[in-house]
């Protein structure tokens, strides 16, 4: 047990550091928010030739192998520089393919991300905006040697800039009882109810489903998109299939047991992202800490006056909360070890705690925040969009919930909250 | 980064936890609830002295001291094993962690193995009733007169003096120093001469606090000291240096499995209770708000537990902390507080009913930890100094 960074994952940190002060200045993010495409191709090449885009990406497709751990910390530097690149959709679409694709796919795919020649995607969420397997309507229909998609996909991350990406549908009506009214005390993820099954009792469904997941061209006939106006002018889209044909080797993974490939995807997108929300939030704060250490008010810098001193110690110990609770799910990842939780605990710490930091910066920054041509905004515009991505904090309470409630068994902090009781 | 315990470390929870099952009777458990009023009896010290036999105290002490020579992170696991279920073991509040940094060879041989048997008891006389959260200002005096000091003063708050064997004592050595500058601290045995020890009762005292609530404190004591006369070799550290010895003793004190469980223990509590509890046609744990509060407020403990974890592999690495130590003191005893209070609302008008009512919940522990729980953000540096701290010294922010 060490908790803290060894050599080398300090090392490989640093080096990010320092590659993105010299390469990714806060302008970039700023020109981007104006680009159609909305990243510069030239740094995403330059991530490649660094080895970041192959990192984790097994080493028989051009990567590295490398623990999840360690792109965590890029992704926390990626972060900290707000670097304008479409990383975070294409890995999460990348490390799903290297787990669950086939051959062919892993053949065709990760080896050009890895090169930077191939920028992915994913399209999961449609009018529903939670994380569940029963908001998915989009319809994949057997037809010939394939199947055709039609329905429409929301915040579908760097559609403009992607070559293919991984399409949640529905091949199978959801079986069991469920309703395809959600009952209103589900609504706004707040509580499920008891569960019987699944993965330690917190899954929020299995194999039942009847989700197929897709790696689809964003290209083909029969898509188009419309670009969505966000608070961080980042490039999300609404995706729209009109009876889009693709071949039955898009298939990742089994027919209609998409769910638990999905879940997974979400689990590595959301530590992710909780590792990138950690970079940008700890630059943020730092920002307002030295703001404070040099804005003079009533005859002393603010910083000096215990309010502003105590709201300063408060942003680093809420940071430092989401570097643990967020290192600990990666640890466990590269473990093998079950993680849902753990990452349920970032995100849900880091949707609070990261918004209340970048906001406590704006207050210390007090009117000067709020122009549009000071940076500071850059980041706070960011970290407050990511709170509202890959699951609010309701909802992944709800799933923390669900393993510490539904099952039999006592809990017990420091202790795995997986087998309380078998499954089954 | 490693989150992990070694096969050994878990083999060793596992023994400890097998330890408690065989020799921590509820007879043992049931006398240790009223230590804070009469000190350990005897079943408490048989079960202590078996724990030192088992090499379980002091165990990242040296060897050529009693101690084990072994890793921090073993002492933390069999401390919190025992801080379960209120035995506390391990040399937290002892003193050890100073004399150890800091004792003359002599004070070393002397102190820690009878510390690790249990025969010595320090109480802390560190507060004073005009040096609270500002320490540095106390006023009690030693004055050096040949080979002896002369103590006089009064402490305010000394937990343990009506059963320690020493007081731990912080007094001022020059009054012409600036404030930090002057102090020393003593090493003092109770019964010498000049010592007057009597009894503060908390607001946890009537009826006693069952065993793990916190704060649990039913009484603490004002020490009263008169031309007391001890030999100058009672003095630990450098004369005058006696701030930096007590602030590095303090920092090794606050970080522990003892604070942590303090902080945390009616996470699992009230989140069992609910599990396995309704009240006749409402069931907390299916309540969509009890629900999403209770997991907020169990990602915080993991928060508190992280803390810890981080303190303990610091202290692995050297034990060079600018705030890390100062930050869990704020976020884990205010977290104590927030699970608290949440209690409260869960269970309503239960949540009143102390240890001895009809109809108490878990033997009224709840309803102490209320009276309590706010106590451990202000001993041992309060929220608001620790987050001075923080500022200052993590942060490098000016001084007012
Ligand atoms: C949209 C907008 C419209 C505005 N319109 C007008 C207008 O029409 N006319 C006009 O004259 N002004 C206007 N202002 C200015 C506004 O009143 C100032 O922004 C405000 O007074 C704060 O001053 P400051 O920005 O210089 O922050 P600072 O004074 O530098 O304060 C920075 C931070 O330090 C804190 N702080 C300062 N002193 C202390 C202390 N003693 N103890 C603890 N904390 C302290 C503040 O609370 C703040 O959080 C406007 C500002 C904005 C953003
Ligand atoms: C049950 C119990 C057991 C104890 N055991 C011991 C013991 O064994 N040995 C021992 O030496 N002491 C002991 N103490 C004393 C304890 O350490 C003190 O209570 C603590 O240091 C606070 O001191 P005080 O009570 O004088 O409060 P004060 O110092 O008067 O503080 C009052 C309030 O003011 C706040 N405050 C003070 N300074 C600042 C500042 N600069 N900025 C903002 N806020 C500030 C404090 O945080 C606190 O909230 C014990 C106390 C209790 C209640």
């Amino acid at each position: 047990m060490d908790v803290l960074l060894n050599e080398e994952e300090q090392m490989l940190k640093n080096l990010a550091r320092e590659f993105l002060e010299k390469e990714c200045p806060p302008e970039m993010a700023r020109a981007m928010e104006a680009d159609d495409l909305g990243y510069p191709p030239a740094l995403w090449k330059k991530l490649a030739d660094l080895g970041w885009l192959g990192l984790a990406l097994p080493e028989a497709y051009g990567g590295q192998g490398l623990p999840l751990a360690y792109l965590g910390l890029i992704f926390e530097e990626l972060g900290r520089a707000i670097a304008p690149v479409p990383f975070h959709s294409t890995m999460m679409a990348a490390l799903t393919i290297a787990k669950d694709g086939s051959e062919q796919q892993k053949k065709e795919v990760l080896p050009a991300v890895a090169r930077g020649d191939m920028v992915l995607t994913w399209a999961l969420l449609e009018t529903d905006p939670r994380l569940l397997p029963e908001t998915v309507h989009a319809q994949a229909t057997p037809q010939g040697n394939g199947y055709v998609i039609s329905g429409t996909k929301m915040f579908v991350d760097n559609f403009n800039a992607a070559q293919k990406f991984l399409v949640a549908c529905r091949t199978a009506p959801v079986s069991g009882d469920k309703s395809p009214v959600t009952p209103l005390y589900e609504r706004g993820g707040l509580s499920s109810p008891p569960l019987q099954r699944g993965v330690g009792g917190i899954s929020a469904q299995g194999s039942e489903a009847g989700l197929s997941l897709f790696l689809v061209d964003t290209n083909l006939p029969g898509i188009s998109h419309t670009p969505l106006g966000t608070m961080v002018k980042d490039k999300q889209s609404r995706v729209t299939f009109d009876r889009v044909a693709v071949p039955a080797s898009s298939l990742v993974g089994r027919l209609h047991q998409g769910w638990p490939v999905i879940e997974g995807m979400l689990d590595r997108g959301t530590i992710l992202l909780c590792a990138q929300m950690l970079g940008a939030t700890r630059k943020d704060a730092e920002m307002g800490i030295d703001y404070a250490k040099n804005r003079v008010a009533f005859g002393r810098p603010i910083g000096a006056f215990q309010s502003i001193q105590h709201l300063c110690a408060d942003m680093i110990v809420w940071v430092d909360g989401v570097q643990l609770l967020t290192y600990e799910a990666l640890w466990r990842m590269d473990q093998g070890l079950p993680a849902s939780i753990e990452i349920s605990q970032a995100k849900a710490f880091a949707n609070d705690k990261c918004e209340a930091v970048v906001r406590s910066s704006q207050v210390i920054h007090g009117g000067i925040g709020f122009m549009a041509e000071f940076n500071l905004n850059l980041w706070f515009r960011r970290v407050s969009s990511w709170t509202m991505r890959m699951g609010t904090s309701f909802e992944h309470r709800a799933r923390i919930a669900r393993a510490l409630l539904d099952q039999p068994g006592r809990v017990r902090l420091g202790e795995s909250m997986y087998d309380l009781a078998p499954s089954g | 980064m490693d989150f992990g315990f070694t096969p050994r470390q878990e083999a060793l929870k596992q023994e400890v936890r097998q330890f408690i099952a065989e020799n921590v009777s509820p007879e043992v458990l049931a006398e240790a609830a009223k230590g804070w009023e009469e000190g350990r009896g005897p079943r408490t010290r048989e079960l202590l002295k078996k724990i030192a036999d088992r090499g379980w105290v002091g165990i990242s002490w040296p060897k050529e001291y009693g101690g084990q020579g072994g890793s921090r992170i073993d002492q933390y696991l069999v401390e919190e094993e025992f801080a379960r279920v209120g035995i506390g073991v391990g040399g937290a509040g002892s003193g050890a962690p100073a004399i150890l940094a800091a004792g003359t060879e002599e004070q070393k041989q002397y102190f820690l193995p009878r510390i690790i048997r249990g025969e010595i008891v320090f109480g802390l006389g560190f507060t004073e009733p005009q040096a609270g959260a500002d320490l540095a200002s106390l006023q009690c005096r030693a004055v050096r007169d040949g080979d002896e000091y002369v103590v006089n003063g009064q402490k305010m708050f000394t937990s343990s003096a009506h059963f320690a064997t020493h007081l731990y004592l912080m007094a001022r050595t020059d009054p012409e120093a600036p404030k930090h500058k002057g102090i020393s601290i003593f090493l003092i045995p109770m019964d010498t001469p000049g010592i007057t020890v009597r009894p503060l009762w908390t607001i946890q005292s009537n009826p006693t606090a069952p065993l793990g609530t916190t704060y649990g404190q039913a009484r603490t004591n004002e020490v009263f000291l008169e031309d007391v006369h001890v030999p100058a070799s009672c003095i630990l550290g450098e004369e005058n240096m006696g701030w930096y010895v007590g602030a590095m003793g303090l920092n090794l004190d606050r970080v522990g499995a003892s604070r942590y469980l303090l902080s945390v223990s009616r996470d699992e509590d009230i989140i069992n209770w609910v599990k396995e509890n309704d009240f006749q046609g409402f069931t907390p744990a299916q309540d969509p708000a009890v629900r999403d509060r209770l997991a907020e407020l169990w990602i915080e403990a993991q928060v508190c537990r992280l803390m810890t974890l981080r303190s303990m592999s610091l202290v692995e690495h050297g034990g060079k902390f600018t705030y890390e130590g100062s930050a869990e003191k704020v976020f884990s005893p205010e977290h104590g507080v927030r699970t608290t209070e949440t209690i409260t609302q869960v269970l309503g008008p239960y949540a009143q009913l102390m240890n001895g009512s009809p109809e108490a919940i878990e033997d009224g522990i709840f309803a102490h930890n209320v009276l309590g729980a706010f106590q451990s953000g202000i001993n041992h540096g309060s929220v608001q100094v620790m987050r001075d701290q923080v500022a200052r010294r993590g942060l490098g922010m000016p001084r007012s």
